[in-house]
């Protein structure tokens, strides 16, 4: 299993994968911060202080961490970015659906409309996506065999 | 270089972007929401309406003043606009009574399923899209001293909110927002159409 992880193409196809899906989720958002701000406001869950700056922000983090995830370069940062923002949005979307909030996602269009049902789908996908960064974080790079120090001979 | 070097060139990478992005961006938001705009309606600031005073939506010969028909005279904002006010259900009922003009800002089909009696239909989504002028147009027709009241379907509900602010930067001097939308409206029981 842990060869098939580090498999260097299996690692490639998932970084991809994780890479498209943040800069998907992530486009729509960029220029748009005062309807993401309002689809984070619908969580009741950031402080009303924080809410601007997240919208103004998080897209951003999320375009680099998918851009630089393709590209293959911090992998182990991007990895855990990508960790990091996934486990927030499970605990804010988890947050809502057990609140009864009626509310749209905001995760990929800021124009669509979900139910409760769609809320535990993102969730799903969101574990997914996690399960993934972990996997690149923890096998992305093979442990380099320590060589052993040179001794010298002194004679 | 250390991952967490790493960790914080990116973060400092995208929040650079986030907020250059922002700057340039003619929609651009504040970096701290206004509290105020998306707060409930505060029960202790509500407005007193004088006995006997009747709004008319229609009358356009009123002089424009900063003074609403109430009396009230608003205060402008640093943007030249003077800011909408947040209502409870009583004093959007008690306005309702006093012929103010209520504005619908949910979208067409979900108007015509169900409204305030008497209100008038003006989608977000649609209003916010027009020109300047076409905007001024649409609200050359009402009275900017009269009473205005702009709903939507209820309290997680911004569309009310910003269509209220479109429509005062028009130099519309009492919009007000009620929050608690058709639903509340329902619950009480007051009057809706069809």
């Amino acid at each position: 299993m842990k060869e098939f992880f580090e498999n260097k193409y299996f690692q490639i196809g998932l970084r991809v994968i994780l890479g498209i899906i943040f800069i998907y989720a992530s486009v729509g958002k960029l220029f748009r911060a005062e309807d993401f701000a309002k689809a984070i406001l619908r969580y009741e869950f950031l402080p009303i202080y924080f809410v601007n700056i997240m919208a103004i922000i998080m897209p951003w983090v999320e375009f680099f961490t998918g851009t630089l995830l393709i590209l293959g370069i911090f992998k182990k940062a991007t990895s855990i970015i990508a960790m990091g923002s996934l486990v927030a949005f499970i605990i804010a979307l988890s947050s809502a659906f057990a609140r009864g909030l009626d509310i749209s996602c905001g995760c990929f269009s800021l124009e669509e409309t979900s139910s409760k049902g769609d809320i535990i789908y993102r969730i799903i996908q969101d574990i997914f996506m996690l399960i993934g960064a972990i996997i690149v974080f923890m096998f992305s790079e093979k442990k380099k065999i320590q060589e052993p120090e040179s001794t010298e001979v002194i004679n | 270089m250390k991952t967490g070097k790493q960790i914080i060139i990116i973060l400092a990478i995208s929040i650079l972007a986030g907020l250059s992005a922002n700057a340039i961006n003619p929609k651009g938001v504040s970096l701290i929401l206004d509290k105020n705009k998306y707060a409930p309606a505060d029960t202790t600031k509500q407005k007193q309406i004088p006995d006997g005073f009747v709004n008319d939506p229609y009358d356009t010969a009123t002089k424009k003043t900063n003074k609403n028909m109430l009396g009230y005279e608003g205060k402008k904002n640093r943007e030249g606009f003077i800011e909408p006010e947040n209502i409870t259900v009583e004093l959007a009922k008690n306005l309702f009574d006093r012929n103010a003009l209520f504005i619908d800002a949910r979208v067409k089909e979900e108007y015509d399923s169900s409204h305030v009696k008497n209100a008038i239909n003006f989608p977000y989504e649609e209003f916010r899209n027009k020109g300047y002028n076409e905007k001024v147009e649409i609200m050359k027709r009402y009275n900017k001293d009269g009473i205005i009241v702009v709903y939507c379907k209820g309290d997680k509900c911004e569309m009310s909110i910003d269509l209220a602010y479109e429509i005062a930067k028009l130099g519309f001097n009492s919009v007000n927002i009620y929050k608690g939308g058709l639903k509340e409206w329902k619950a009480k029981g007051f009057p809706t159409q069809p």
